[in-house]
């Protein structure tokens, strides 16, 4: 039987941010903007869908006098993504082998 | 970046590239390495040529390592505002290293207090002897800041995956075995080398590197 993929983290972008954020401790909106090449307006909508789900968590603070962004994944972020990896793999191999 | 029906493989593929991506974006400056292995070489062999020279300055030059620590806080938080990125290993490295500072003040502090006890004891000896005694404390405190040298370094070296901070590590602690034997105007020679190997030279490595990287990147 195969797993259901999560519908969040399934997106190219959202997947790409998530597992951008697996491998730090956090992440400025810039980096990530750089890493992925999407444009400013839908990694801003994707981020927020991922903050939604509980996935990940936005600072907005200041750092001399500009506006700044850090992501960070969160608890149940770690989680959806080790169930989506394991998800994949069980598709990959569906004998499990 | 929009594409929603992804197949497997492609997520798997998209997966590893973006964790090889943030691995390859964290990078040392390689400023801090450069400042403490030239302050420590610096102080080393002014105290080497003051012990065979005969000479003496005015000021005792370890007190640059005092002056250093200003720009070494210009440097941190430089370094923290240009970042965009903080790396899980951020948080352990930043400990180790200000639990290292805070060590080498403790054993300069052990240092002096054992150095003042010691005073009178050597003061009955030369005039029962009419000699200065053999033993010389400050020669074996030398091995002693040899062995914590080595230890954020190698720890440094062997977490962020840099060889040439890792052997200069390595490096301090043969130089504190040797400097058991040895008199202090030659420890100094050897904390001169250690400080070169662990941090002067690999500080060079790694700012070299990441001119390279960033010239690539252009």
């Amino acid at each position: 039987m195969f797993k259901e993929l999560d519908p969040i983290l399934h997106s190219q972008l959202r997947l790409a941010v998530i597992s951008l954020l697996i491998s730090v401790r956090e992440a400025e909106f810039t980096f990530l903007k750089e890493k992925t090449n999407a444009t400013a307006g839908n990694l801003s909508v994707q981020i927020n869908k991922l903050k939604e789900a509980g996935y990940i968590d936005v600072i907005k603070q200041f750092n001399n006098n500009y506006p700044q962004t850090i992501c960070k994944i969160t608890p149940t972020g770690i989680a959806a993504f080790e169930v989506y990896v394991q998800a994949l793999q069980s598709y990959m191999n569906p004998n499990g082998q | 970046m929009e594409k929603d029906n992804l197949s497997e493989k492609e997520s798997l593929a998209l997966i590893s590239q973006m964790i090889q991506k943030a691995k390859n974006s964290y990078h040392d400056s390689g400023t801090g390495p450069i400042l403490w292995g030239t302050v420590i070489t610096i102080c080393s062999l002014v105290t080497y040529a003051q012990i065979t020279y005969g000479f003496k300055l005015p000021f005792d030059i370890w007190l640059l390592t005092l002056v250093a620590i200003v720009p070494q806080i210009f440097i941190v938080s430089r370094e923290k505002k240009r970042s965009k990125v903080r790396p899980y290993d951020q948080t352990v490295m930043d400990y180790v290293w200000l639990c290292f500072g805070i060590s080498i003040f403790l054993l300069v502090f052990i240092n002096n207090n054992i150095c003042s006890k010691l005073a009178p004891v050597f003061k009955t000896y030369i005039e029962v002897k009419g000699t200065r005694p053999e033993f010389n404390y400050s020669s074996f405190s030398t091995s002693f800041f040899l062995l914590l040298y080595g230890i954020p370094t190698i720890i440094t070296g062997g977490c962020r995956k840099l060889r040439p901070m890792l052997y200069g590590g390595i490096l301090c602690w043969i130089c504190c075995i040797i400097s058991v034997y040895t008199k202090s105007d030659v420890d100094m020679l050897l904390t001169a080398i250690a400080a070169t190997a662990a941090w002067l030279v690999p500080g060079l490595i790694i700012r070299h590197r990441n001119k390279k990287r960033a010239a690539a990147d252009v």
